[in-house]
């Protein structure tokens, strides 16, 4: 007889905890190293760690119907061209990068102000000075794209802030970095400026420019106020239909907050489809909480990636499934997820070939860290620019000037140069769930001011008295 | 180059058939997208030829397109 489990409030309670894995983290409070485990209870996977002085700490990292442990995307590690620091203290303590880190820089984050036209109650970088201090000059961030150039090689570049528009050169430092040889510059902007000059895009788009990271939080004026101060949804709508003009790409980049706009997921989607091929596509950041938090966040202040599979799911009715998703290639496949997908001509999305594969069985192997790494470089500076190639026309005939016929695989790439569209989301880590397994296995580095290469999420990390660990802090 | 199909005279010849190639619709599948395409193919075996410059060119395209990243 098969056994019946009748599921009521008492067996949640006492839902077993299953220990999954171990890995290394922080304490929140003194940030010296402590391990750390992954256990799960129901659908849910925390992670565990105590500090002998301080506690133990309990986080959610994982909760819903995808199983964790089919998540998996292993890589075999890859130390970086030329580590710029030596280990001392070991991981996170080193970081710049230092030869244990496990993967190349796929995207380098470069500060280029700490001025920002807005005053959001949300953000990474803790900007907002009305004044530039140590803002670097053109010619340091010369020096700072020549660091990028010899610890990682080609990478793709993304120039952030503060608001990087702040900044008069902003041209110029786009051009430099081209002149540098890096292909694929990408702009990190909440988009005020670009969508009040519409030769403002023209211009950067003419420097070398590819793409807009475009903070975009949602369609509702609520969400709008509650993230950043004041609805700017007109003023985001403008700076895609200002860059589109210009040839730029645009990301649409919502950072996703519990009881915020999480149910907007869906409607966001619709929006960046309508606005294909100027918008190559949406990547939800959960939110993650840097600076000071004297009682740790609650675990209902945090959205997990298969939450946020789940929500694209129910929001799209079905028409958008679990399945068109997959792990990453390049960084730590807990950071990320990522689906590729075509807009028809009805604004409907049609995966192409994303999601796990139909023969895949047991634990999948791992691949060379590089090799994948290469591989997001390529798709990413593809995928988020927009393309020079004439538009495919409402037929979808993808017409080439002659009355030749066209085959499946012409009406195809006719669609598809122009109408890819990507989905994915990026968990990045605080100082309550951050894992040191996959602070090595991260590909999207920040640039000091003295030229290191820094985990985005060591270079952001804070105590929960709002301590960082490495911004503003150069450590030796 | 032709910019829509791939039927052309050919001198080439199924080997284990023996059978001159003949111009026939065919499907052509990867990473779960079908497509279908005229293709010169053996008459008897159903052995398709994929000539290079479609290899390299409009297929290499569509499949970098399907790829995962």
């Amino acid at each position: 007889m098969t056994p019946v489990c009748l599921e009521t409030k008492q067996t949640v309670f006492n839902r077993a905890i299953e220990l999954l894995s171990s890995t290394s983290s922080v304490c929140p409070v003194c940030m010296q190293r402590v391990a750390a485990i992954r256990e799960q209870q129901g659908n849910t996977v925390y992670q565990v760690k105590r500090c002998p002085e301080h506690g133990t700490f309990r986080t959610v990292i994982w909760r819903g119907s995808i199983p964790f442990s089919s998540w998996l995307r292993p890589k075999k590690p890859s130390a970086p061209l030329q580590a710029f620091t030596e280990v001392h203290q070991g991981c996170p303590y080193d970081c710049g990068l230092c030869p244990d880190h496990g993967q190349h820089t796929c995207t380098a984050l470069i500060e280029i102000t700490n001025r920002c036209n807005l005053r959001c109650p949300v953000c990474f970088a803790d900007a907002g000075a009305e004044q530039p201090s140590n803002e670097p000059s053109l010619s340091h961030i010369g020096f700072l794209y020549d660091q990028v150039m010899a610890g990682s090689g080609p990478s793709n570049i993304q120039l952030s802030g503060g608001e990087p528009t702040m900044r008069e050169d902003l041209a110029e430092i786009i051009r430099l970095g081209r002149d540098k040889g890096f292909h694929f510059i990408q702009l990190n902007s909440n988009g005020l400026k670009l969508a009040a000059d519409p030769c403002y895009a023209q211009k950067l788009k003419d420097a070398g420019l590819a793409s807009v990271f475009l903070q975009f939080d949602g369609l509702k004026a609520a969400t709008h106020i509650a993230l950043r101060g004041r609805d700017l949804h007109r003023i985001k709508e403008q700076a895609i239909i200002n860059c589109g003009k210009a040839g730029l790409g645009v990301v649409l980049v919502p950072t996703l907050v519990p009881g915020v706009n999480p149910q907007e997921i869906g409607a966001i989607i619709e929006y960046g489809a309508r606005f294909a091929p100027t918008v190559r596509g949406v990547h939800f950041q959960p939110i993650s909480y840097f600076g000071r938090f004297p009682e740790p966040p609650a675990d209902r202040d945090r959205l997990t990636l298969p939450e946020v599979i789940e929500l694209i799911e129910l929001q799209s009715e079905g028409r958008i499934s679990r399945d068109n998703f997959a792990p990453p290639a390049c960084e730590h496949a807990l950071c990320s997820f990522h689906g590729n997908f075509i807009v028809q001509e009805d604004g409907q999305l049609m995966p192409l070939g994303s999601g796990p594969t139909c023969c895949s069985t047991g634990e999948p192997q791992a691949i060379p860290a590089l090799e994948g790494r290469q591989k997001s470089v390529n798709f990413t500076a593809r995928q988020w620019s927009l393309p020079a190639l004439p538009m495919a026309n409402a037929q979808g005939c993808g017409c080439n000037g002659t009355d030749k016929p066209q085959d499946d695989l012409d009406r195809f790439l006719a669609r598809a140069r122009t109408h890819t569209f990507s989905l994915s989301a990026m968990a990045f880590q605080d100082v309550w769930n951050l894992d040191l397994e996959r602070l090595r296995g991260c590909c999207i580095h920040i640039v000091s001011p003295a030229g290191k290469l820094i985990p985005f999420c060591a270079y952001n990390l804070t105590s929960n008295q709002g301590e960082p660990l490495y911004r503003g802090v150069e450590r030796a | 180059m032709s910019q829509f199909s791939f039927v052309e005279a050919t001198d080439w010849q199924c080997a284990a058939c023996n059978q001159p190639l003949e111009a026939t619709k065919v499907q052509v599948t990867y990473l779960k997208s079908a497509f279908h395409v005229e293709l010169m193919t053996c008459p008897k075996c159903g052995f398709t030829l994929i000539p290079e410059d479609l290899a390299v060119g409009k297929m290499l395209e569509v499949e970098q397109l399907l790829e995962d990243k």
